[in-house]
C-alpha cells in the first residue's frame, strides 16, 4: 500500500489529487489531502468577483464532498515542518501540520507518507511592503476570493464618489520591486476601467499602471513576439496600444516600497525616489516560500536541502548561478522533483525557478527591479498532472524512472485576458505563447514558435474567458467525464 | 483616436498605435467574432495538446 500525501488544493495541487485518484485503486492506496481551507477558487475569475460581475459563491466550491465521494481524506490543515528522513520514533517521512478548522484549531499532528507532492503555492509576501495591507484604507487586492470580493466593496465607494463629482485616482499593479502576476493585475486595470466607462464616470477617474516590468507586456516572461497585421511585433507594443486606447496611463521600471493612505512611494531603475497619489490601489505582492523548515532524521535543521533562499522547493532545476546571456531551456524543471528526496515533489508555484525569465536589472541604487517567473493556471495543472502521472508509474511498476515530463521551456500557455465582462459588450486579449521559457536556440530569431504565439484583442475573447470559468470549474468539481478537460 | 488629444505630446503615451474604427467593428462584431471564436478555440487546442504530449 502506498501512502501519498498532497499539501495544498489549489490548481496543481487539486489536479494532482485528481488523477491520483483516478489511476490508483483507493483500497489498496492512501491519497491524503491537506490544505488551510476546504475550499477550491478558480483564480483567474477573482478579477470579476473584484468589480462585482461574480460572487465569491460563482468562483469557489467546497471540496469535502468531493474528496469524500473520490476517497481522498481531507485534513483542513497547514503544514509546518519536513522531516523527509522520519524522526526517531518514525521511520517513514512524514509532515508536521497544524489544524486551521474551528475544532482541533492550533493543534499539531505528524501525518506520514511515501510520496508527497508539495504544492502549497507562494506566500503572498505583503509585508515585504511596507503598508501594503489588503484591506486598510484605500488597498485592495484580487489573489484570493476574499481580497476580491472587499475590492468590489472598496471600488464601489470610489464609484459613488465620483458619482458626486468627486475624482478619484487608480493606480493598479505590481507591490513589489521583483513580484510577478503582471498579467491579474493589467487583467483588473482592464475591467476597472471598463466598469467606470460603462458608468459614465471617466471624467472623473484617473486609471494608472505601475509595473516593475522593464517595458509594458513583459509579464515576467520577457515578453513576446506576436505577428500581426503584416508585422511581427512585441507585446510592449500590445500592451501599450491596450492602453493609449483607454487613456490609461503608466509608470514602469518602479519598485514600489512603501504605501500610506493616500500616496505611493517607489523607485525607479535611474533609482530616483518618486510618489504617486491614489485614492484606489490594487498592488499584486512578492510572492515567497511558506518559511517551512525541514530537519533530518537527528533533527538537523536541513531546510536549505529542501529549500531554495525564498523558501520555494528545489527540484530537478539547475540552480547553478550563470549570467542572463548563458540561460536556457535546459534549467528549467522536468519533472518537480526534489534532487535531495526522490519521493518529494512540488509542482506549480511552490517550486523554486531557476531564475527569472525577464532579464534582472537593478536600480542604480542597487535595489533589484524587474518582473519574476509567472506560473499561471495552465503550467500549473500540466506539472500537477505529470507529478500524479510519475507517482502512478512508480507506483505500479516500481520503477522509480520519471517518464512524464513537462518543462516550461517546451510546453506552451494561453491566457485570456479581460478587459471588460459582457456577452455583447465585453473583450478580452486572448494570448498563447510556445513555449513558455524562450528557447532561443530553437527559435534563434523570436526565442518562441512564431506560427503558435499569438494576441487578438476582440468579443470571442470574452466568450473563450466565460467559457474556460465554467469549464475548468466543472472539471475540478469532478463532474463526468471532467478527465477529458485538459489542464 | 480623441484620446491623443489629451495625451502629452512626446511623452510615451503618444507613440503607441490605436485602433481604429475599422478595426473595434471587427472586435465588436458578433458575426466576425463568432468566427475568430473557432479559430481561436483551435489555436488554444493545438498548445494545450502539445503541453500535454
Amino acid at each position: 500500500m502506498a501512502n501519498i500525501v498532497v499539501l495544498g488544493a489549489g490548481v496543481a495541487g487539486h489536479t494532482a489529487a485528481a488523477y491520483l485518484q483516478k489511476g490508483l485503486n483507493k483500497k489498496e492506496h492512501k491519497i491524503t489531502v491537506i490544505s488551510p481551507t476546504p475550499t477550491y477558487q478558480w483564480i483567474p475569475s477573482n478579477i470579476w468577483v473584484g468589480v462585482g460581475r461574480m460572487t465569491p459563491e460563482e468562483i469557489k466550491f467546497d471540496l469535502r464532498p468531493l474528496y469524500n465521494k473520490w476517497g481522498i481524506e481531507f485534513i483542513q490543515a497547514k503544514a509546518q515542518s519536513f522531516y523527509p528522513e522520519g524522526d526517531e520514533h518514525i521511520n517513514t517521512g512524514f509532515v508536521e501540520v497544524e489544524y486551521t478548522n474551528e475544532e482541533n484549531k492550533g493543534e499539531k499532528i505528524k501525518i506520514a507518507y511515501d510520496y508527497l507532492i508539495n504544492a502549497t503555492g507562494p506566500k503572498l509576501n505583503f509585508e515585504a511592503t511596507e503598508g501594503l495591507i489588503p484591506g486598510n484604507g484605500n488597498i485592495a487586492s484580487v489573489c484570493t476570493f476574499g481580497h476580491a470580493s472587499h475590492a468590489w466593496e472598496l471600488f464601489q465607494e470610489k464609484l459613488d464618489k465620483m458619482k458626486n463629482g468627486e475624482n478619484q485616482i487608480f493606480v493598479i499593479g505590481t507591490g513589489h520591486p521583483t513580484a510577478t502576476c503582471q498579467g491579474a493585475a493589467f487583467e483588473y486595470i482592464l475591467n476597472v476601467d471598463f466598469e467606470i466607462k460603462r458608468r459614465g464616470l471617466e471624467k472623473q477617474a484617473q486609471v494608472i499602471w505601475i509595473t516593475n516590468e522593464y517595458e509594458l507586456g513583459d509579464f515576467g516572461m520577457g515578453g513576446a513576439f506576436i505577428p500581426k497585421g503584416g508585422f511581427i511585433s512585441n507585446t510592449k507594443l500590445f500592451a501599450e496600444s491596450y492602453f493609449v486606447e483607454r487613456n490609461i496611463t503608466w509608470i514602469k521600471r518602479a519598485g514600489v516600497k512603501k504605501l500610506d493612505d493616500h500616496t505611493i512611494y517607489y523607485e525607479n531603475l535611474d533609482g530616483e525616489y518618486l510618489e504617486q497619489p491614489y485614492d484606489f490601489a490594487m498592488l499584486i505582492p512578492g510572492f515567497a516560500g511558506h518559511g517551512f523548515k525541514a530537519y533530518d532524521k537527528t533533527g538537523k535543521d536541513i531546510s536549505d536541502k529542501l529549500f531554495a533562499p525564498n523558501g520555494l522547493m528545489k527540484v530537478d532545476a539547475d540552480y547553478t548561478p550563470k549570467p542572463f546571456e548563458e540561460w536556457t531551456i535546459k534549467d528549467w524543471p522536468e519533472t518537480y522533483q526534489n534532487p535531495s528526496y526522490h519521493n518529494i515533489f512540488a509542482p506549480g508555484i511552490a517550486f523554486a525557478p531557476p531564475h527569472s525569465i525577464s532579464k534582472p536589472m537593478t536600480s542604480k541604487n542597487g535595489t533589484p527591479i524587474f518582473a519574476s517567473a509567472p506560473r499561471t493556471g495552465m503550467p500549473s495543472g500540466i506539472m500537477g498532472k505529470v507529478t500524479a502521472d510519475n507517482i502512478i508509474n512508480w507506483i505500479k511498476t516500481g520503477n522509480a524512472t520519471m517518464i512524464h515530463k513537462a518543462s516550461m521551456g517546451r510546453m506552451g500557455a494561453a491566457c485570456i485576458v479581460s478587459a471588460g465582462y459582457g456577452m455583447r459588450k465585453g473583450t478580452a486579449a486572448t494570448m498563447t505563447v510556445s513555449p513558455v521559457v524562450p528557447d532561443w536556440e530553437k527559435f534563434p530569431q523570436w526565442g518562441r514558435d512564431i506560427k503558435t504565439t499569438m494576441g487578438e484583442p476582440g468579443l470571442a475573447g470574452h466568450w473563450l474567458k466565460w467559457l474556460m470559468h465554467y469549464m475548468f470549474l466543472y472539471k475540478a468539481k469532478g463532474l463526468p467525464f471532467w478527465w477529458m478537460i485538459p489542464e | 483616436m480623441e484620446n491623443r488629444l489629451i495625451i502629452t505630446k512626446y511623452s510615451e503615451q503618444y507613440y503607441p498605435p490605436t485602433p481604429n474604427n475599422f478595426t473595434l467593428f471587427l472586435r465588436r462584431s458578433i458575426f466576425f467574432q463568432l468566427i475568430r471564436f473557432f479559430i481561436l478555440n483551435y489555436k488554444i487546442m493545438k498548445i494545450v495538446i502539445k503541453g500535454h504530449s
